[in-house]
């Protein structure tokens, strides 16, 4: 590599970026965001900044869990299928109050993290496998629970707790589900670093091997993750549908990418072992306003869908290259 | 006193294997596949009145483009990598094809079909050189590649349609009641395409790299160059799936949504058809078998007057009880 005939400075300095990832990250957001603020002006508002939270936190939600299973090695393909379900499950329960409905959507959650989590930790079927699968069967699911008088047909109403916590404002231009995702944030850095289970997250992912030699329980561990990751994927979802004021099967299946993405551009490896939700979170902000640069962009939805896919590439790419992080 | 008789110790010599237990360690679940797969069919036969050579050319020609597919999966997860965006490729060659194949003539049909075969190789290879060059993990570039790829086939074709010749779309997947085009076409492209090719320096050197990357490396095996062919052969494979699918449609469809479920059925293929997912091992044989069983399920469901769509809960629940019972098998043997 070119590293070590470059001069001292430069290699102190990309140190420096390799130590503290969420820097660059925030330098790319800043760029970014000034750059689409030019194009579209509104972004500088107070309306802006609102918008653009407003939207980067579901996403940041569905990236959050995937940020968990990507830490111990794994992936959860099943987040966006699991967030459909859980907010058509709570709208078309909706008549039975609101805490019935939310349950509902939890316990969907945890059933979904549950199974894949002992398929996962017990059976240790591969997790990109075991949540394929896991997503082919709540496919199958909802849409058998929806022709004819399936158990997910009938009117569907949002919550009105849903709706008021994901779409509406708490003060200026922040958005009221900045606060969840404050909670879930908090929980996640402060979870992730301080606790016991966090560091042993960390751990499996890094080297199970000597995770299991040193007595942990791998399996206990991988459960609390695909539980965790599934909940969040519910809470995610929910939101998502107080947004867009409706519900779906497939809804949600476009973040699919950005919320690997997400976790990815953050500096969290698909490997395991390396990464954090900080990071996330600045990938998912990252994500929203490239998002909202190229629906400014005056072209076809093909032409937006190809730029997508390639500056995420890029911006893994760059990623890696930066921090010399590299992959399989 | 007499001396006690002397305990003699003999090591017997190692037994060689018997040809059985050669046989099922190494084609057991091969043989397993095709008996579910004979089972599947008998199951089917017994649920219609007549099932002739009409029953039969539906089955091959509706599974050609998913055991299409498997097999592309297959040399990429023997590679020791995997692809999430054959399904993006497939929806990509369907709908150029459809495109350009519109009114003509067969002649230039059939060179649009090679043609597209060709672009699949290119952009499946270019795929694969960005995963090598990068280092970024194969998961995402494939994912973010499957969004590139369902952008181009939106540009290609804004909507369904387009068309292509009859002739054509009865000497791939075969007639009214003509299975042989569709069997031959599947027979050809293991015996003349990847046989060949598995003998070669190069499939060699892709057994080689899935199964442990660093020691092929520390042979001599250019490990970059192979996977970039691995990508290169997978597209050959995805493209002619999707060829395949404008044949048997007679259009062009570009909606994402079909990629990505050929896509995870692909997946699936593979697991159920015993290769392992770490890579170095499995044939293309087992895939192509597990194809066919998992599209002969929603036809039995519809047999039996369930929902068809109960088939995708099945589908996902016997990916992943096959894999648990694989890991069940590996169990005792890891906690060694």
């Amino acid at each position: 590599m070119t590293v070590a005939t470059a001069d001292p400075a430069i290699t102190r300095w990309r140190q420096a970026l390799v130590d503290r990832p969420a820097i660059v990250l925030a330098g790319v957001l800043a760029v970014l965001y000034i750059v689409t603020g030019l194009v579209a002006p509104g972004l500088f508002s107070a309306n802006g900044v609102r918008s653009t939270l407003l939207l980067a936190c579901p996403l940041a939600i569905l990236a959050a869990s995937q940020t968990l299973c990507m830490l111990t090695g794994g992936i959860d393909l099943s987040t966006v299928m699991t967030a459909n379900f859980a907010a058509y499950v709570a709208a078309n329960q909706s008549g039975q109050g609101p805490l019935v409905a939310l349950a509902l959507a939890a316990a969907v959650g945890l059933a979904v993290g549950t199974v894949n989590g002992i398929g996962v930790g017990v059976f240790k079927v591969n997790p990109l496998i075991m949540t394929l699968g896991m997503a082919s069967v709540l496919l199958g699911v909802v849409t058998v629970g929806l022709v004819g008088d399936g158990f997910l047909s009938g009117s569907t109403r949002l919550l009105e707790v849903v709706t008021t916590v994901a779409s509406g404002t708490l003060i200026g231009p922040i958005p009221n589900n900045v606060i969840v995702w404050a909670v879930v944030a908090g929980a996640l850095i402060f979870g992730l670093s301080r606790t016991g289970l966090g560091r042993m997250i960390y751990a499996v992912g890094d080297n199970p091997i000597a995770c299991r030699l040193a007595g942990v329980r791998i399996w206990q561990v991988l459960l609390a993750v695909y539980v965790a990751s599934a909940l969040l994927a519910a809470l995610g979802g929910l939101l998502f549908s107080g947004i867009s004021g409706s519900v779906g099967p497939d809804q949600t299946n476009a973040y699919l990418l950005p919320s690997v993405a997400a976790a990815v551009i953050g500096g969290t490896s698909i490997l395991g072992g390396v990464g954090g939700y900080t990071g996330t979170i600045l990938g998912a902000l990252i994500l929203t306003v490239l998002n909202r640069l190229l629906l400014t962009l005056d072209t076809t939805e093909a032409f937006r869908q190809i730029l997508y896919g390639l500056i995420v590439l890029a911006l893994a790419w760059v990623y890696v290259r930066v921090t010399g992080q590299r992959g399989a | 006193m007499s001396t006690a008789p002397q305990a003699t110790v003999t090591t017997p010599l190692p037994e060689p294997s018997s040809r059985a237990a050669r046989f099922r360690r190494r084609q057991g679940w091969l043989a397993g596949v095709a008996l579910l797969l004979a089972a599947l069919v008998f199951w089917r036969s017994s649920q219609i009145p007549v099932f002739g050579l009409f029953e039969i050319r539906g089955i091959v020609a509706g599974t050609m483009t998913l055991a299409l597919l498997a097999m592309a999966q297959t040399i990429i997860v023997i590679s020791g990598g995997i692809d999430l965006s054959v399904g993006a490729m497939m929806v990509l060659v369907n709908c150029i094809a459809a495109r350009f194949m519109l009114e003509q003539d067969l002649g230039p049909v059939v060179l649009v079909a090679v043609l597209c075969v060709a672009v699949a190789m290119v952009l499946s290879g270019l795929i694969g050189a960005v995963t090598v060059a990068s280092g970024v993990p194969d998961i995402v570039v494939t994912l973010a590649a499957s969004f590139v790829l369902s952008g181009l086939a939106l540009i290609v074709l804004d909507g369904p349609g387009g068309g292509t010749h009859l002739r054509f779309q009865e000497l791939v997947v075969g007639g009214f009641d003509q299975p042989l085009p569709a069997i031959l076409w599947l027979t050809a492209v293991i015996a003349l395409v990847w046989l060949p090719f598995k003998r070669s320096r190069h499939g060699i050197a892709l057994y080689a790299v899935g199964s442990d990357r660093a020691a092929a490396f520390l042979s001599g095996v250019r490990v970059g160059r192979t996977r970039v062919v691995a990508y290169v052969m997978a597209g050959f494979y995805s493209g002619l799936a999707g060829v395949v699918t404008t044949a048997f449609t007679g259009s062009g469809e570009p909606r994402a949504s079909i990629g990505a479920t050929a896509t995870l059925t692909s997946v699936a293929a593979v697991v159920l058809g015993g290769v392992n997912l770490m890579g170095g091992s499995g044939t293309l044989l087992g895939p192509v078998l597990a194809a066919f069983c998992l599209s002969l399920i929603p036809a039995l469901m519809l047999g039996l007057g369930w929902d068809p769509n109960y088939a995708e809960v099945a589908r996902g629940v016997i990916v992943i009880v096959v894999v648990m019972v694989g890991g069940l098998v590996q169990i005792p043997r890891r906690s060694r």
